[in-house]
């Protein structure tokens, strides 16, 4: 939700104050700022340097001078649309993380499930997520053992090319396997029974996350109304 | 009673049957070992006791699966759930992938039954109890180690309170370890009087705790009896399986002519050497 | 042919995580067929990965014929040291039992009828000669273990190390890792297996390592780490010594570790 505010609220100003607002204020509260920085700047840092030097060198528009380096000149207007740009990755990514690093998928997932999404469907959401580590590992245990048979993945690219298939091929073919086994486990367990699960807990929603969202869902229409109409000029 | 009637069963695509004409009754109260050469039908003959076959594999079967005298072809796989219940070897792909602690974990089978909340928490903990692994409720399954996770799945069975266990080389993927712990819960179970059908290769641990024997070879049941009997018979390594050490040891000593006496301090040996 | 050497070899997998091997110093001369066994998590396949290069010391050294090894690939190092991996699913990619035995020696440079040759070897060694061009995904579990051994074999490297190659095996497949490991042992190469199977370690092996926790607790003979002595650090690692040993224990006859060392005792 924030996501949308910060791209719809534009300018500089806003989506800076609703980055301190949704996303800085809740994740001091909770004692994860320094975690949320890091992986924040982790996930933008490639994105957010490309943009600064891309639109600060060579925005279209750029007239007003600031500097010059070689060849190439820095502008005003490219600093401009570039923090902008900026402030709306931040608040994107920042919201992202603080969600990623507040919400246990299997909370999610119970979340979801009771607001009666089928029970199938969230587990398929939650086992893609809960899988990427194990293919992580499975991919580097399978490479480790082509390379105690020899196979260079150190060497030429043409090299490297020829390794591909030694790794893609138990990486796709263990899937599979693995994919029936769980299968077979899931079937005997009663998973493929209709109808409704009994669920043992679900995740707390308080009266304040319920407004806090609710709010968050308004300002949406509001926002857009506002900036249909220029009110929102002020921000820049 | 678990009962199986002439079934033949082959798999979707294979040229032949795995299992040919194979019959067996698993009672009440009693626990089935079952054995046989790599590839002779073990695993095969776990998945169409337990039902997976042909529910879940497809393939075709022929001949009749019956629980407690009711013929189950009718039933659709998550009523046989509740009914008879079925563990593998390997003890990651056998959990959900989604609970986020061993409690959620043991309660995922009655949770997709839709049983009421409080006999869930009832069935989940009186599971736990029932394996000794109450200290690991709130822990992450995927960070136990193999023979923890294979009792967390065991538990997961027995919340489904199923009247027959079926379990597919549950040691197999053990290291000591796990293997004692695996073997420690099964003879706990035996002795509560559950029924269980479990293939095994290690047959020193089957010795243990089994009060009767199957022999499978190429998909037909071919010895069928008492454990003590099938497991010292002298039948048993043509088939394919090794005898117990003790079996073993024995009977290298009578082959090496060793003078009675010899022999009488050797029995006395093994005897205190095995275990209870 | 090769000696082998850890110095003072200590690993940590990430930073702030326990040491996984706690100074290591193990020799293995060119030859030793050495069961290396402990409970999971004891650091075992952790130790063997560095004799290939796949891991690297985070202190210490990893020596072959006494040079240190740190600046040589791991594909370098394959030409000395094979190594089969323990789930046979996560080494197997070829369409036929020939191509994937074939991939190790070609890696290291052989073909042509030498090619040819390793491989129906490494084939009818563990009684594949027929199944050339069967694909490895139609053969069991167990089957593919054996052809996972196989490719690692029909390299024909110095040193064979295999990570616990009886695992889902019947006793014929045990009886066919057992003559795998004798026939490389009268060429000269050196065995290294992690092994839970006491027998199978009593029966083809000169040497037992013990680990617990990253280190090495007993070394020697399998009639001395099967003692009576040794049985305290057996048990407090989760082994039992094999039954023979046990019985000639009791019967006063001394260290005999296989049954028949156990009869000719009697």
């Amino acid at each position: 939700m924030t996501t949308a505010l910060a791209v719809l609220a534009g300018g500089l100003l806003g989506p800076a104050l609703l980055t301190a607002v949704a996303v800085v204020v809740p994740a001091v509260i909770g004692r994860i700022f320094g975690r949320l920085l890091r992986t924040a700047l982790l996930l933008t840092l490639p994105i957010a340097v490309s943009v600064l030097v891309v639109n600060l060198f060579f925005f279209p528009a750029g007239r007003d001078v600031l500097f010059q380096l070689g060849p190439v000149t820095a502008t005003a207007e490219g600093l401009e649309f570039a923090l902008e740009t900026l402030a709306r990755i931040g608040a994107i990514s920042g919201a992202i993380t603080l969600f990623y690093l507040t919400t246990p998928p299997s909370e999610l997932v119970l979340d979801l499930e009771r607001r009666g999404v089928s029970p199938r469907i969230a587990f398929v959401a939650l086992a893609s997520v809960q899988t990427v580590p194990a293919l992580v590992e499975r991919a580097a245990t399978i490479t480790a053992a082509q390379r105690a048979r020899g196979l260079d993945t150190e060497g030429s690219l043409w090299r490297r090319l020829r390794g591909v298939l030694p790794l893609a091929g138990p990486v796709l073919l263990g899937s599979i396997t693995e994919v029936e086994a769980r299968t077979l486990a899931l079937e005997a367990r009663g998973f493929t029974r209709p109808g409704r699960r009994t669920l043992l807990w679900w995740p707390p929603d308080s009266a304040r996350q319920r407004l806090a969202r609710w709010v968050l869902v308004l300002a949406v229409p509001l926002l857009l109304v506002a900036r249909a109409l220029g009110w929102l000029g002020w921000l820049n | 009673m678990l009962t199986l009637e002439s079934v033949t069963y082959r798999y979707a695509g294979a040229p032949r049957p795995s299992l040919h004409d194979v019959s067996l009754e698993l009672h009440s109260g009693e626990v089935l070992g079952l054995i046989g050469a790599s590839e002779a039908g073990k695993t095969t003959l776990c998945l169409v006791a337990s039902g997976l076959a042909p529910r879940t594999m497809g393939g075709t079967l022929t001949g009749r699966v019956l629980v407690d005298g009711e013929d189950t072809a009718p039933l659709a796989m998550h009523e046989l759930a509740g009914r008879i219940g079925i563990a593998f070897a390997s003890p990651a792909t056998q959990l959900s992938g989604v609970a986020a602690t061993v409690y959620e974990e043991v309660a995922f089978g009655p949770m997709n039954l839709g049983v009421p909340r409080s006999e869930l928490i009832a069935r989940t903990e009186e599971a736990l109890t029932a394996l000794r692994i109450e200290s690991l409720a709130d822990r992450d399954p995927a960070l136990l180690s193999g023979g923890q996770q294979q009792l967390v799945a065991i538990a997961g069975l027995l919340a489904l309170r199923p009247a027959h266990l079926v379990l597919d080389e549950p040691t197999a993927q053990l290291d000591p370890a796990g293997t004692a712990m695996v073997a420690a819960a099964l003879a706990g179970l035996a002795a509560g009087g559950a029924s269980i059908l479990v293939a095994e290769q290690k047959t020193d641990l089957l010795l243990g705790i089994c009060s009767r024997v199957l022999v499978i070879d190429s998909g037909r049941a071919v010895l069928d009896g008492p454990a003590a009997e099938i497991l010292t018979g002298p039948q048993l390594a043509d088939l394919g399986v090794a005898p117990p050490a003790a079996i073993r040891l024995r009977r290298a000593a009578v082959n090496a002519s060793l003078p009675a006496a010899t022999l009488a301090r050797l029995d006395e040996a093994i005897a205190h050497a095995m275990p209870q | 042919m090769t000696d082998l050497a850890l110095e003072g070899v200590s690993y940590r997998y990430r930073q702030g995580a326990t040491l996984a091997l706690d100074g290591i110093d193990l020799h293995i001369r060119a030859g030793e067929r050495v069961a290396v066994v402990g409970q999971n998590g004891s650091g075992k396949t952790t130790l063997v990965r560095h004799l290939n290069g796949l891991l690297r010391p985070t202190l210490g050294r990893v020596l072959h014929d006494g040079r240190d090894v740190a600046r040589r690939t791991v594909a370098q190092l394959a030409r000395t040291v094979g190594l089969a991996f323990q789930d046979p699913d996560r080494q197997i990619f070829a369409g036929s039992v020939r191509r994937e035995v074939e991939f190790g020696p070609r890696n290291l440079g052989i073909s042509g009828g030498e090619l040819h040759r390793v491989v129906d070897e490494a084939l009818a060694e563990v009684g594949f000669a027929g199944e050339a061009s069967t694909n490895p995904y139609d053969l069991g579990a167990s089957r593919r273990k054996l052809l996972a051994l196989a490719s690692v074999q029909s390299m024909g490297t110095p040193v064979l190390i295999l990570d616990e190659p009886t695992t889902g095996q019947d006793m014929r497949g045990v009886e066919i890792v057992k003559l795998l490991i004798d026939r490389a042992h009268a060429a000269g190469r050196t065995v290294i297996a992690i092994s839970h199977d006491m027998e199978f370690v009593a029966a083809s092996f000169d040497r037992v390592v013990v680990l617990r926790l990253g280190r090495v607790i007993l070394d020697g003979s399998p009639a001395s780490a099967f003692d009576e002595g040794s049985w305290e650090a057996l048990r407090s690692t989760y082994l039992e010594p094999p039954l023979p040993a046990i019985i000639g224990s009791r019967l006063g006859l001394g260290a005999t570790p296989t049954d028949d060392e156990l009869l000719a005792a009697l």
